[in-house]
């Protein structure tokens, strides 16, 4: 991975507390972050460091009381409810711990959603969304029920559903949590293999220490803030937290 | 979007069910007590429908149909003199006790109708003839009070049942014989008793000569003349209560006896409050459990909500997802519940008890309910949906 790939996302000083007076907890003090076009990063540490907090705000899903925020040339910080909602529309793709696929709906419904969201026809919406299918390896799958298959499948659903409408940025929030080992492998060389352009990147939160060869990059954080980057991630010394 | 919320609600078949469930004995609440009042309330304005004239003229003081106020017969002779009457005939109304051949006693309706015209006379008979009405201490009854009044007999199974009367048959109304030379189809009224016609003189022997037995008066314009301007001619010149005879609810005049007769019954008696509460428990029961249930169903899917949020979705297509949602939902509910309370006034009807009637106001009155349930049960949800944090799908 090259230094030379320009920043995708990029935090400066990033402040976010939560709640008031004594019950104030402060999830994010000057936190600096930052990801290049056709890498996947990850973030990784403690429980309770901010990795989600610090997502949250790259996804434009929480808006921080300080700081700047700038995905794709795009700076979030400032922008309304309305500009943040459109702007996810069409720039990012989610990747969810626990799926979230419906479970009353099809594979191929799930599949669907953002194209759907975004206005498009039915019948277009639905021939993208047998492409990405297949491109997932879940050719033949389309009518299934996200229950009736294993989690490994279900994890490709969500990653078909999270690429269907080609965002640059693509956000995984402990995308191997449910799956075994092998499986956990299969998803992320996928991932991993979809970060390869330089119009996308992936931003990983993960403790799982297994996939930690998939990175790129990996930023550490602690008590709110990224306390080092790891360039080569083999060298990362494993913490008992990680 | 909205064809896959549509998909969301019907995967969940056990709350769909529930909803449907509320939504639907909701609607079938409204629309059937609604119809059952509607069928009560016709029958107080019952003597308006079953004798048939286009004005009626009554005491200054009579307020409905089943009100009689005796007039003297030469009242009949001042009506007659009115511009624009073609013609006038007497009408007799009363509640006695007829005493059946068992000895039993049944009350009824006595109507007296001019023996000349049979002006007032029954539009269906069954069996026999309204001539024979002229023949001496003749009666014809209506069908439900030929069952009414029948003959209880054992059959061969030990079992009691009863032989319909028939012309021919005997009766006495105090203790004078009255013969059925006829049976007729009729409206049953809102006062219990069958109707049983005779001629209006007789009606005077039946009530043992009462001083006054012009109950009201049966009076036709001439050509060229409504029967409002009549009503008008005739209190303006005689003094008298002039009525129209229009029976359809929501086309009724302001003179027409049978709105009064309506509005009476809903102002003196306890039936609209009745009937109103059980519509209300109605609505209320539909509210609590159409809402409840769509509440619940979208806490179930609030995880979901926040991940379609978190892609990208405004509040402006959640909202819609929503509503579309209660709204089918409060479609399908009010279908069933109108189909059952249909289904429920067919068997009413055949049996002719309770009454049903069942306008499509009604329907679409309980469907505008309906639709109210589903919004509020909608907005239950919007306001849920509107609170919770996109982020939160981050959270596990």
């Amino acid at each position: 991975m090259s230094n030379d790939h320009p920043i995708a996302v990029s935090a400066r000083k990033v402040d976010m507390a939560f709640g008031l007076g004594e019950a104030k907890v402060t999830a994010l003090k000057q936190a600096d972050f930052s990801a290049r076009r056709g890498e996947l990063i990850m973030l990784v540490g403690p429980s309770g460091c901010g990795k989600t907090t610090l997502l949250s705000v790259i996804a434009g899903t929480l808006t921080p009381q300080a700081g700047e925020i700038e995905v794709f040339g795009q700076r979030l910080d400032g922008l309304s409810q309305e500009a943040l909602t459109a702007f996810r529309q069409k720039n990012l793709g989610f990747v969810f711990q626990s799926f979230n696929l419906i479970p009353t709906l099809t594979v191929i419904e799930n599949v669907m959603v953002p194209l759907l969201i975004q206005g498009m026809k039915h019948s277009l919406a639905r021939a993208k969304a047998v492409a990405i299918l297949e491109q997932v390896g879940l050719k033949g799958r389309e009518e299934s029920s996200p229950n009736a298959l294993s989690g490994g499948q279900q994890q490709r659903v969500a990653i078909a559903r999270a690429l269907v409408h080609e965002p640059p940025l693509l956000i995984c929030d402990e995308p191997t949590s449910a799956l075994d080992k092998d499986t956990g492998a299969q998803i992320m060389q996928m991932i991993r293999d979809l970060s390869r352009s330089p119009n996308r990147c992936v931003v990983v939160v993960t403790h799982d220490f297994r996939i930690f060869r998939f990175a790129d990059r990996i930023a550490e954080m602690e008590d709110g803030r990224i306390s080092r980057v790891v360039d080569d991630p083999s060298t990362l010394e494993i913490q008992p937290h990680l | 979007m909205y064809r896959l919320a549509l998909n969301m609600l019907f995967g969940d078949r056990a709350k769909l069910a529930m909803l449907l469930c509320g939504l639907s004995f909701s609607a079938l609440l409204m629309a059937q007590q609604t119809s059952v009042f509607f069928g009560i309330m016709s029958w107080t304005y019952t003597p308006v429908v079953n004798i048939r004239a286009h004005v009626w003229v009554s005491d200054p003081m009579v307020e409905q149909a089943n009100d009689a106020k005796p007039m003297r017969d030469t009242e009949l002779g001042r009506v007659r003199s009115v511009d624009g009457v073609a013609w006038v005939a007497p009408l007799h109304t009363s509640f006695l006790q007829a005493r059946m051949v068992d000895g039993n006693f049944k009350l009824i309706t006595l109507v007296g109708i001019d023996a000349d015209s049979f002006a007032g006379a029954p539009a269906q008979i069954t069996q026999g003839r309204i001539e024979d009405l002229r023949l001496p201490n003749t009666v014809i009854v209506d069908e439900w009070g030929a069952q009414l009044m029948g003959r209880p007999v054992k059959g061969a199974d030990g079992k009691m049942t009863v032989v319909p009367l028939k012309p021919g048959d005997v009766f006495e109304i105090n203790d004078i014989e009255a013969r059925i030379v006829g049976i007729c189809k009729v409206r049953r009224a809102f006062t219990g008793g069958p109707f049983v016609y005779t001629t209006y003189d007789r009606s005077k022997t039946y009530t043992l000569g009462a001083r006054r037995t012009l109950s009201f008066m049966l009076a036709e314009p001439v050509a060229g003349v409504t029967p409002a301007e009549l009503c008008d001619r005739i209190e303006k010149e005689t003094g008298l209560k002039a009525w129209t005879t229009d029976t359809v609810i929501w086309n009724w005049s302001e003179r027409s006896l049978a709105k009064n007769t309506f509005w009476w019954f809903w102002k003196n008696t306890g039936i609209p409050f009745s009937f109103g509460t059980a519509v209300a428990l109605g609505l209320f029961v539909g509210i609590a459990i159409s809402g409840q249930t769509f509440y619940s169903f979208v806490l179930e899917n609030l995880k979901y909500f926040a991940a379609i949020k978190a892609m990208g979705a405004s509040m402006g297509v959640l909202a819609r997802m929503l509503i579309i949602q209660a709204v089918t939902a409060g479609l399908i509910g009010f279908g069933l519940g109108a189909g059952m309370a249909q289904a429920i006034g067919r068997v009413m009807i055949e049996k002719g008890m309770p009454p049903f009637v069942m306008f499509p106001q009604v329907l679409l009155a309980t469907l505008a309910l309906t639709m109210g349930i589903s919004i509020v049960s909608a907005i239950i949800g919007i306001v849920k949906v509107s609170r919770v944090d996109a982020a939160t799908v981050f959270r596990g």
